[in-house]
């Protein structure tokens, strides 16, 4: 297992150099860069005033120079011009669209991010696990197609628009706060009860947006997966048997179904950081998403190329742990090159 | 308070004497807008009022000699926000340690300080003068002071020289340099000093609102600066209001939020397809919505692109008729109807009724809706229809595609150029839209790869005799008519491609000759003469002007005009209509601060 584990980590370290090639290749392949769109910007509406600042900036950060040296000052293997201070040496660059280092404008999002959708993921998992195995233990009834039916409007309502209905009638009728992440009385204040149900109740609209179509997948997969295995000989046993419904359905029907999930946890570490980015745009949440998003608009090489490294390095790290957790559950998994499985 | 302050009268622009106190509530799209404060607050060395003229505004004088002699005198008793004094010691700070030093301005001046290349003599002769002498005349630098972006040419040199290494040595920099996590000093003086968009606290300023403790990145909070140097006729301290509570939010939630009554003033993120929805919420949000035209010289115009890569296109692009055809082929008043409900302006890109430099016959050359005249021209270039097909070809029997690039930003460019296209189907010319990032747009129309470009007219629809013709001739690579011979001359020579039509380059010598005199009559004439040349040969096919700007204003907050132009320089969009006289008619003198004010104890 340890020998496993090692290798991988091994494994990750040419991985995550190919990837920062390619983020690199990509986020430059529009025309231009950030500060040189920026002058244009600048020249073309009547703001020379700005312009020393940009030329300033451009040169400061290796953007005047060609591109396959920018990316090694980047990483940190070339000296810029102020000696080597690239991603190696633990400085993330600047972030020209927010004007301060990338790591400010990471640390401030991060946090909440990881709030907000953990707080959909918490959601998911207490909707969908009850409904989902309802929905399998009686099958065809109408609970069935009751959560069905709630499932496939989660899927298929645009999730920006049911964001913004959410809101319109969320305002309307409830009260609730039209985007942000806290009242502003609250800014700058220390942590209290206050602030947290603050906090709480701008949560609520996307916490349910984000959800819903997580949960209406789950459901399905569940139901599905629990029906394959509430068919199986041994659970015709179990019941002839005698064991008592609910022991019937938790001791191995439920635990084989949940492989999926265990498998998901892969996928669930990076999307704690990058989900939600639509709608984090649509509610004015400030989370990684919106800043991703407008740093790829505007080529903010600096912020998106971290952005874009550390979700790669949150997938790596995620897979591992699945992979590990997947074996630990399952016995028939096995690692590496082990005895064939005999047939 | 200055010893000589700025005395004004709101009284004799019809306003009221206002009462101090309350916080103008306002949202911006991003944390960049935060400039937001520096445009409401305008205050200028010299700035332009609201008939458009440039009077002293920070600067108590200025004697201008053959325009190219420049006396700026200060008010004695100035003083920074912090308390400072403000002499002429900060102007001499901002040219030889900021614009002249190779670290921070790695280009040397800026441009509107050189006259043909060569900077000004500069000399400082008391704490209360500044002297700026060219060889020939500088029409740009006045208007450069008064711009919505002004350069600051002064600077708070008390509070800057401790991040100059010209001024604080090595030792007391590097921990600063560390605790701001920047890699040199230049980087951190840069970093620190930031007039426009206000972004350090500690930054003194001559605005009427300053900076204050930073909030969270997305609450930004701007209050009074003591030490503004206006004051009304009774001797009351502007700015009237006790600062600005501004609030970074998405455009798409900003009119939810003002229909819900959560903003005083309020344009950024307007649109005008939002006004049904605004008007609809003004009774329960208790505000009103005023409607200001545009300012621009066109709200929505084609740029044909004369140095568009294909030969064949190009040399058609370049023919007088062909524009000309496609102009008369727009039937402007469906896309005033249908998008504006006909309050806006039907006509060619030309300036506004409201500049001296108007003259109505003018319009309607080659702007009005022809399509028989449009047609006869296309059949006249040679552009033939085969039998029974809808479009025309081009000579070399290609199909004849305009293909159009946008920005996408606006819906309602996209909506006029559907109809664009409708019309321009009878007169057999196809109009295929692209739509690309505005960076990528810009780059595209530069290297000569966009045909046909949409975007506004000139930026300034409303010039005088005084104002730069940049715009109207090839000097800009801004102006996508003809990037490359911008290019050309801003680069003098070693970009782009050199000018090679006459009338362009008519139009080049006009600007040159505007340039090097300061003969008000000679000047009006060859604007004018400018002008005529681009109503008669449409290097920019202009649809609409003066569309609505909406503008949400609380019912409580008064001297708000109910007609102004919407325009960004000259005007600094509400800036020239003097916020700082806005008043709260509920004010009480110590209105409790907002919510979320809270200076942290750094």
């Amino acid at each position: 297992m340890l020998r496993f584990i090692l290798r991988r980590l091994l494994v990750m370290i040419p991985t995550l150099i190919a990837v920062s090639m390619l983020i690199f290749i990509v986020i430059n392949l529009p025309p231009g860069d950030y500060l040189s769109n920026q002058i244009a910007e600048l020249r073309a509406t009547g703001q020379e005033a700005g312009l020393a600042k940009a030329e300033f900036l451009r040169r400061e950060y290796a953007l005047d120079r060609p591109l396959p040296e920018q990316y090694l000052v980047w990483i940190g293997v070339w000296p810029g011009p102020n000696g080597f201070n690239g991603l190696l040496q633990g400085d993330l660059g600047w972030s020209f669209e927010f004007n301060k280092p990338v790591a400010e404008v990471v640390g401030e999002t991060l946090w909440f991010t990881v709030i907000l959708n953990l707080a959909a993921v918490l959601f998911v998992y207490l909707v969908s696990f009850p409904l989902g195995a309802l929905a399998a233990i009686r099958a065809n009834s109408w609970v069935d197609y009751l959560a069905a039916t709630v499932g496939y409007i989660g899927l298929a309502t645009p999730n920006f628009l049911l964001a913004l209905i959410l809101l319109y009638y969320g305002q309307k009728w409830l009260g609730l706060p039209i985007g942000g992440l806290l009242d502003a009385e609250y800014e700058n204040q220390p942590m209290s009860w206050g602030k947290i149900g603050s906090v709480l109740e701008h949560l609520i609209v996307p916490t349910i947006v984000i959800g819903l179509s997580g949960t209406a997948a789950m459901v399905r997969r569940l139901r599905a997966n629990l029906l394959d295995e509430l068919g199986k000989p041994y659970v015709v046993t179990a019941k002839a048997k005698g064991v008592p419904p609910l022991r019937r359905l938790t001791r191995y029907p439920l635990r084989m179904a949940l492989n999926p999930f265990v498998s998901d946890i892969g996928s669930l570490l990076p999307s704690l950081v990058s989900g939600s980015v639509l709608i984090s745009v649509v509610l004015s949440l400030p989370t990684i998403g919106p800043a991703l998003l407008g740093a790829l608009r505007a080529q903010d090489i600096f912020l998106s190329g971290f952005i874009l490294m550390f979700i790669s390095l949150l997938v790596l790290v995620g897979m591992l742990i699945s992979d590990i957790a997947l074996a630990l559950l399952d016995p028939r998994i096995r690692l590496g090159k082990g005895r064939k499985a005999q047939s | 308070m200055p010893e000589e302050p700025l005395i004004v009268d709101p009284t004799a622009k019809g306003r009221d004497l206002g009462r101090s106190g309350g916080w103008i509530r306002s949202f911006i799209t991003q944390r960049r807008n935060s400039r937001i404060a520096v445009l409401y607050g305008y205050a200028r060395l010299v700035g332009y009022n609201e008939k458009r003229e440039l009077v002293p505004d920070i600067l108590k004088d200025v004697t201008v000699v053959d325009g190219r002699d420049f006396t700026l005198s200060l008010r004695a008793g100035h003083r920074w926000s912090d308390g400072a004094p403000f002499t002429s010691d900060d102007i001499r700070y901002w040219w030889e340690d900021i614009a002249n030093n190779p670290m921070l301005s790695p280009s040397g001046p800026p441009r509107f300080m050189l006259v043909d290349g060569k900077p000004p003599q500069v000399s400082f002769p008391d704490a209360v003068t500044a002297r700026f002498r060219w060889e020939e005349p500088n029409p740009y630098f006045l208007p450069a002071l008064a711009a919505a972006r002004p350069p600051f040419i002064y600077r708070p040199a008390h509070y800057l020289k401790r991040f100059h290494a010209r001024y604080t040595g090595e030792a007391e920099l590097a921990p600063l340099i560390a605790k701001y996590k920047v890699r040199n000093w230049a980087a951190l003086h840069n970093a620190r000093d930031d007039m426009f968009r206000m972004e350090n606290p500690d930054e003194p300023t001559l605005q009427p609102w300053m900076a204050m403790s930073k909030g969270t990145g997305s609450h930004l909070l701007f209050q009074r600066n003591p030490y503004y140097h206006r004051f009304d006729t009774r001797g009351m301290q502007l700015p009237y209001a006790d600062g600005l509570d501004v609030t970074v939010m998405a455009a798409g939630l900003i009119p939810a939020q003002v229909a819900t009554g959560k903003a005083d003033l309020q344009a950024e993120g307007l649109t005008f397809s939002q006004v049904p929805v605004l008007v609809a919420g003004e009774a329960a949000g208790n505000y009103r919505t005023l409607l200001w035209p545009e300012g621009k010289a066109a709200e929505i115009a084609l740029y044909p692109n004369l140095n568009y890569n294909d030969p064949v296109w190009r040399g058609l692009l370049r023919d007088a008729r062909f524009r000309r055809a496609l102009s008369m082929g727009i039937d402007r008043r469906i896309v005033n109807r249908s998008l504006f409900f006909g309050l806006a302006r039907e006509s060619g890109v030309d300036v506004l009724p409201g500049s001296p430099l108007y003259k109505p016959e003018r319009t309607g050359v080659w702007t009005g809706y022809d399509p028989k005249r449009a047609a006869a021209l296309l059949d006249e270039i040679g552009l033939k229809r085969k039998r029974g097909e809808a479009y025309r070809d081009l000579p070399d029997g290609r199909p004849l595609e305009v293909i159009v690039e946008s920005s996408g930003e606006k819906p309602e460019v996209a909506d006029a150029l559907q109809i664009i296209a409708e019309t321009w189907r009878d007169i057999g010319v196809r109009l295929l839209v692209r739509t690309v990032d505005r960076d990528v747009l810009r780059n595209r129309v530069y290297a000569g790869q966009t045909m046909m470009a949409v975007w506004g007219g000139w930026d300034n629809g409303v010039p005088d005799p005084d104002s730069s013709p940049e715009e109207l001739a090839p000097m800009t690579q801004e102006n996508f008519s003809w990037p490359k011979w911008g290019q050309y001359y801003q680069t003098s020579g070693s970009a782009g491609e050199p000018i090679d039509m006459p009338i362009p380059q008519e139009l080049m010598d006009f600007a040159r000759r505007w340039r090097h005199t300061t003969d008000e009559t000679e000047r009006r004439a060859l604007w004018s003469a400018m002008l005529d040349i681009h109503a008669d040969q449409i290097f920019a096919i202009g649809v609409v002007s003066k569309t609505p700007q909406p503008i949400a204003v609380a019912n409580r907050l008064r001297n708000v005009p109910d007609k102004g132009l919407w325009l960004w320089d000259p005007g600094a969009y509400l800036g020239i209509y003097r916020p700082d006289e806005f008043y709260f008619a509920d004010a009480r003198p110590a209105d409790p601060e907002p919510a979320g004010l809270h200076r942290r104890e750094d």
